[in-house]
């Protein structure tokens, strides 16, 4: 096959420059046939930039099997066997290979938001504007979009790789469409990072109309670089509840399976129908730039606080998207390291589910100073708070598995408890953000930025970098080196804790969210400076974190067995994974988490005694 | 007992006459709720009355039902059981899809309540016909090659796809040039047109489908064991109507005139 010997990566992106000339072009061509004059910037791009996309996925070749079936031709599954490094380039079928390709583009967006955060933060140390408002809004607005995408594409990197392992299955449910779930984050990607190039946007990341109307050209690279990514989110979503309800392994029950899975099945649930809905919110305003339709401008009848509700039906659960996952990595990593079963694992595993389910009806605390309806604050206040109940439930099932356990700290381990403690920070940090009558005070204050970090710091940056330390030697064979690992957290939780509960102190104090300055006369600086520092830790700590991968590359320590002595299915094979995963059919024989009961067993493969 | 058997078996309707049954009750619905709705414009009972017809679509047309089913084999890689996989991933799909259309339903109450943009009650009820049509027909073909009788499904399809075209044509041709109000005319232009065109870009994607599969149908592609294309293809149809089943009285038949 030709298709092999080039890189599908460079096809595409070749693709996506034809197809969004061609789109260009396209525009340009209907607007003459349509005796309007012939250029008009908006349209020809955004066009542009959809024909890109588009083309970017056929160029890659995700599409060819779908085609060809069109065509009336058979599509057998492909054989990749000898297409060696080109698969991690390419349109490879394998769940493996796709994961791995998830978690390098989620680590570049990480870096790229990461990088945003430091030169705007740099800013407000100095309090002398260096970057001009449109350039401090537009690294702010893409620190938040930039970060959001890259967290949905890591938990779709850590669900891709992990649940068809944990469940015993040999691939996901739909190769094919697994496969452009994740090609299409790339072009949408790159479309979303455009919008700095086409004059920025200034809205935050939330784009709320009318200001999103108004901003400039870039607004619109935003609004299609999400609603493409959002694709990606829901199809990897339906793909994921499909292969949990068709291809578990024999014997695996609904209360066997591993405590992620159940997290995951969670996040699916919200990412394959919330989605729907900021996709189509943003698609709204695109069209009332483009067309002139009045949805959301009073003037024409139109009403603001409408994009509000459609935005944050999906913004609010999309929080539980991002720590659910999360959250089931420290279910599942904390019992491995203190030898003991999970405590409560039907509680937990409920849990899960109650946090997504109640996710769907607490939006509204988000506009309780929108102008909403007032009635409508008091449900959402009360719907908000009963978050805590199946969040509570976790918090208490991680401390009655540590209790009494045989502790070990070997990095993942460190991250999981720094993901524990940051996350209580957020948690205990969020009822009075809930809470109407603090929440009044509190809005748009620097007091809500440290809630939020905290949150998605303990609820899904500690747990991402617990699961890849983890899950490391799986995918590489070799084990990242545990004496920078440990650099790497002893230098990132610290930090993450110092920064937010500085950015909740200035809240307090009266610090705005969203400015690019401030009175020096509030005495907000020395905050600033030391928040500043802090961050650049974090940012050095990543760099921790790539130098290890880099050096454990070649020389890193060899790790083909089951080094954490886990009972999880895919450690008791080999690693680096085989192709084809587990060679003899696995059969779960009892418990999931029986860590310390002698003679207990969770999998054996057929034919084993 | 094998009398009885025999009896009760050449009583139950073939899924043809049961299409067509259900065909027959969604027509007259449709025809109950448009005279309804110019005489005593009541919109609970129009909201039920799309409850009514939705559920009928869902249960016989989209064979809701097959979900549940037990798998007849257990073996992960035999075309049965993959069928029942790709069935719910469809399913999953439809959910996801009609996220995006409720959106747009509630974003028509929020902004125009209970007014109805001034449009052609004649071209609205007569696209509905053509859809509704084309489902029965789309379920004929589906039903037809369950039998194995290609020839009529082939017919079938055909009738389907040109009534899905009518439907496009009547509303992007006619609907769209005739509207007293463009898509910039205020809210009210905003919604309509977008309503109606995210669903005709879901007529559109459901012709091309339809097509794709017509032909390969035409091309000996499929057997009555295995079509699992056709069934794929006709259940999105069923789901294009079925949204229409609740945008056409949002659009035509609920509310009142602006003053």
């Amino acid at each position: 096959m030709k298709k092999t010997k080039t890189l599908g990566l460079l096809r595409g992106l070749l693709w996506q420059v034809i197809g969004t000339v061609f789109g260009l072009g396209f525009v340009t061509a209907i607007r003459v046939l349509m005796r309007l004059p012939a250029w008009k910037t908006e349209p020809a791009v955004v066009v542009g930039a959809l024909f890109g996309a588009l083309f970017f996925l056929y160029g890659v070749g995700v599409l060819d099997d779908w085609l060809k079936w069109a065509a009336g031709e058979e599509t057998p599954e492909h054989d990749e066997s000898d297409w060696g490094w080109r698969r991690y380039w390419g349109p490879s079928h394998d769940h493996k290979v796709i994961g791995i390709q998830y978690l390098t583009l989620a680590l570049i967006l990480f870096s790229v938001g990461g990088l945003f955060a430091l030169t705007f933060r740099t800013q407000l140390a100095g309090n002398q504007q260096f970057l001009s408002p449109i350039e401090y809004n537009t690294l702010m607005s893409l620190h938040g979009i930039v970060m959001i995408v890259g967290i949905l594409i890591g938990i779709s990197a850590f669900m891709n790789y992990t649940v068809p392992l944990l469940i015993g299955a040999s691939d996901m449910a739909f190769p094919r469409l697994n496969a452009f779930s994740f090609w299409i984050a790339v072009p949408a990607g790159i479309i979303l990072l455009s919008s700095m190039a086409l004059g920025g946007f200034d809205t935050g990341w939330t784009g709320y109309p009318p200001l999103s109307i108004r901003a400039p050209l870039g607004m619109q690279m935003f609004f299609l670089g999400v609603s493409l990514s959002s694709f990606s989110s829901i199809l990897s979503a339906l793909n994921i509840l499909a292969t949990v309800i068709r291809l578990r392994t024999r014997g695996m029950t609904p209360f066997r399976l591993p405590i992620f899975v159940w997290a995951a099945i969670a996040t699916s649930i919200i990412s394959l129908t919330a989605t729907q809905l900021i996709g189509l919110a943003f698609q709204m305003v695109m069209l009332e730039r483009l067309l002139g339709m009045g949805f959301f401008d009073p003037i024409k009848g139109g009403n603001p606080i409408l994009f509000e509700h459609l935005f944050w039906f999906y913004s609010h659960p999309a929080v539980y998207v991002f720590i659910l996952p999360g959250l089931g990595v420290i279910s599942e990593l904390l019992p491995v390291f203190v030898r003991k079963p999970l405590y409560g694992y039907r509680w937990v595993a409920m849990s899960s589910l109650g946090i997504a389910l109640t996710g769907f009806l607490v939006w509204g605390h988000h506009m309780f100073a929108s102008g909403m309806a007032e009635y409508l604050r008091e449900p959402f206040m009360y719907s908000t708070l009963l978050v805590a109940v199946p969040t509570g439930v976790k918090f208490f099932s991680w401390v009655a598995t540590i209790w009494k356990g045989k502790i070990s700290f070997p990095t993942p381990m460190l991250f999981v408890l720094g993901g524990i403690v940051v996350f209580l920070l957020g948690g205990l940090s969020g009822p009075p953000n809930g809470t109407i009558s603090t929440d009044l005070l509190l809005n748009n204050t620097y007091y809500i930025v440290g809630h939020f970090h905290d949150t998605l710091f303990g609820g899904y940056v500690l747990p991402f970098f617990a699961a890849i330390y983890f899950w490391w030697p799986k995918m590489t064979g070799r084990r990242l080196n545990e004496k920078l690992g440990k650099l790497h957290f002893w230098l990132m939780g610290p930090a993450m804790i110092v920064l937010t509960l500085l950015m909740m102190r200035i809240g307090l104090l009266g610090m705005r969210r969203r400015v690019d300055g401030y009175d020096p006369a509030l005495g907000f600086q020395p905050y600033h400076i030391v928040m500043t520092i802090a961050a650049f830790l974090i940012g050095l700590s990543v760099i921790v974190f790539f130098i290890n991968v880099f050096l454990t590359r070649k020389r890193g320590e060899i790790a083909t067995g089951n080094i954490w002595e886990s009972r999880s299915p895919e450690w008791q094979v080999p690693s680096p994974m085989p192709l084809h995963n587990y060679e003899k059919e696995l059969e779960v024989v009892g418990e999931p988490y029986d860590y310390g009961l002698p003679g207990s067993r969770y999998v054996k493969f057929v034919g084993e005694d | 007992m094998v009398e009885t058997k025999e009896l009760t078996q050449s009583r139950r309707p073939t899924g043809l006459q049961l299409g067509l049954m259900v065909f027959v009750i969604l027509a007259i619905l449709t025809a109950g709720e448009f005279i309804f709705a110019l005489f005593l414009n009541v919109w609970p009972l129009l909201a039920l009355t799309a409850v009514l017809k939705a559920g009928l679509v869902m249960y016989y047309y989209m064979h809701f039902t097959r979900l549940f089913e037990s798998d007849k084999d257990e073996d992960r890689e035999s075309f049965s059981y993959k069928l029942t996989t790709n069935r719910l991933g469809l399913w999953f799909f439809i959910l996801s899809d009609a996220f995006v259309f409720g959106g747009l339903f509630i974003s028509r109450f929020n902004l125009l309540g209970l007014t109805r943009p001034d449009v052609n009650q004649f071209l609205g009820v007569t696209v509905t016909s053509l859809l509704l049509l084309s489902s029965f027909f789309a379920n004929r073909a589906e039903v037809s090659m369950e039998h194995g009788d290609r020839s009529r499904a082939i017919r079938s399809l055909a009738v389907a796809i040109f009534l899905g075209v009518a439907f496009l044509a009547g509303v992007m041709g006619i609907e769209w040039r005739i509207a007293p109000f463009g898509p910039a005319d205020g809210a009210q232009g905003a919604i309509f047109y977008t309503m109606t065109g995210f669903h005709a870009f879901h007529v559109l994607t459901g012709v091309i489908f339809l097509s794709i599969v017509l032909r390969n149908l035409v091309r000996q592609r499929y057997s009555a064991e295995k079509h699992w294309a056709v069934e794929a293809s006709v259940v999105f149809w069923h789901f294009v109507d079925l949204v229409w089943i609740f945008f056409y009285p949002a659009l035509y038949l609920i509310g009142t005139l602006p003053k």
